[in-house]
């Protein structure tokens, strides 16, 4: 037996809203950017599942890899994203010694 | 005759996914989230092995366990954490909140569990081949854009940090 296309979804679905929830709550930046890498992965398991699963319905192609192709791209901009991201922390940091974003709000009017 | 091992490993990575992601939600202690995160990621990469994208695994294990976890970490190093109560949990409102989120969370969780599986058998295994056609072939000029973007992400995080020398 083999585990069912939903399954891999329903997980997909609940890591997105734990890295959610986590974006929203915590006030740290690197956690918030770790919540952040979760999300992005639980976006990568659907992208995956679909392709792997039910990318033949869409072009006839038992090889199509349009969905394993789009996660590739995905995991360049995550790269970019955590290395830009905590280079920006990092900046912030060096002006003001926190990593709470309830103190980093010097633009605020 | 090994027809149980896949849904047990199956249970196996979801419930790394899904504790070690809550952990890191929840905890407070700031290397062992960054560790338990390099533990979701990897079995997500297990989940893509059960799902037959072997390359896509060893991506995910290459740039998500190695560089990602890394890069972190060093974040976490390079600046002083402090025990602060969490922001916004465990106010007043959490019934709230909760009732709000089952509600969302009831028809997503309907709609994921509804999806059907096709009738033809999916292709298994050996997707490096036709995913390096697809990308090298199909995607040729999204995959120099990408290696534009990531130079620019690299230069970029090199002249935030870069400190003013006079």
């Amino acid at each position: 037996m083999t585990v069912p296309l939903g399954a891999f979804i329903a997980v997909s679905a609940a890591l997105f809203f734990i890295g959610a929830a986590g974006v929203l709550v915590r006030r740290n930046a690197v956690v918030i950017l770790m919540c952040v890498e979760l999300m992005l992965n639980a976006s990568n398991l659907a992208l995956v599942a679909f392709s792997r699963r039910a990318g033949e319905l869409g072009a006839g192609n038992p090889l199509d890899q349009r969905g394993s192709v789009f996660v590739v791209f995905v995991f360049v901009v995550a790269a970019a994203e955590v290395a830009v991201g905590l280079a920006i922390i990092l900046a912030a940091y060096r002006n003001r010694p926190t990593v709470n974003v309830d103190e980093i709000h010097d633009l605020k009017g | 005759m090994f027809d149980f091992l896949e849904p047990l490993f199956f249970a196996l990575f979801a419930l790394g996914i899904i504790g070690a992601g809550a952990c890191v939600v929840v905890l407070r202690r700031i290397t062992a989230q960054a560790l338990l995160m390099a533990l979701t990621f990897a079995s997500m990469a297990g989940m893509f092995l059960l799902l037959g994208a072997e390359t896509i695994a060893l991506f995910q294990v290459l740039i998500y366990v190695g560089a990602i976890t890394i890069l972190i970490l060093f974040g976490v190093m390079f600046t002083k954490q402090d025990d602060r109560p969490y922001g916004l949990f465990f106010q007043e409102q959490t019934p709230w909140a909760a009732a709000l989120t089952l509600v969302i969370a009831l028809p997503v969780a309907f709609l994921a569990l509804s999806f059907k599986d096709p009738t033809t058998a999916s292709a298994k295994g050996g997707d490096l081949i036709p995913l390096a056609a697809s990308l090298f072939r199909d995607y040729t000029f999204p995959f120099e854009v990408a290696s534009v973007l990531l130079l620019a992400a690299l230069v970029g995080a090199i002249v935030l940090v870069k400190r003013d020398e006079q």
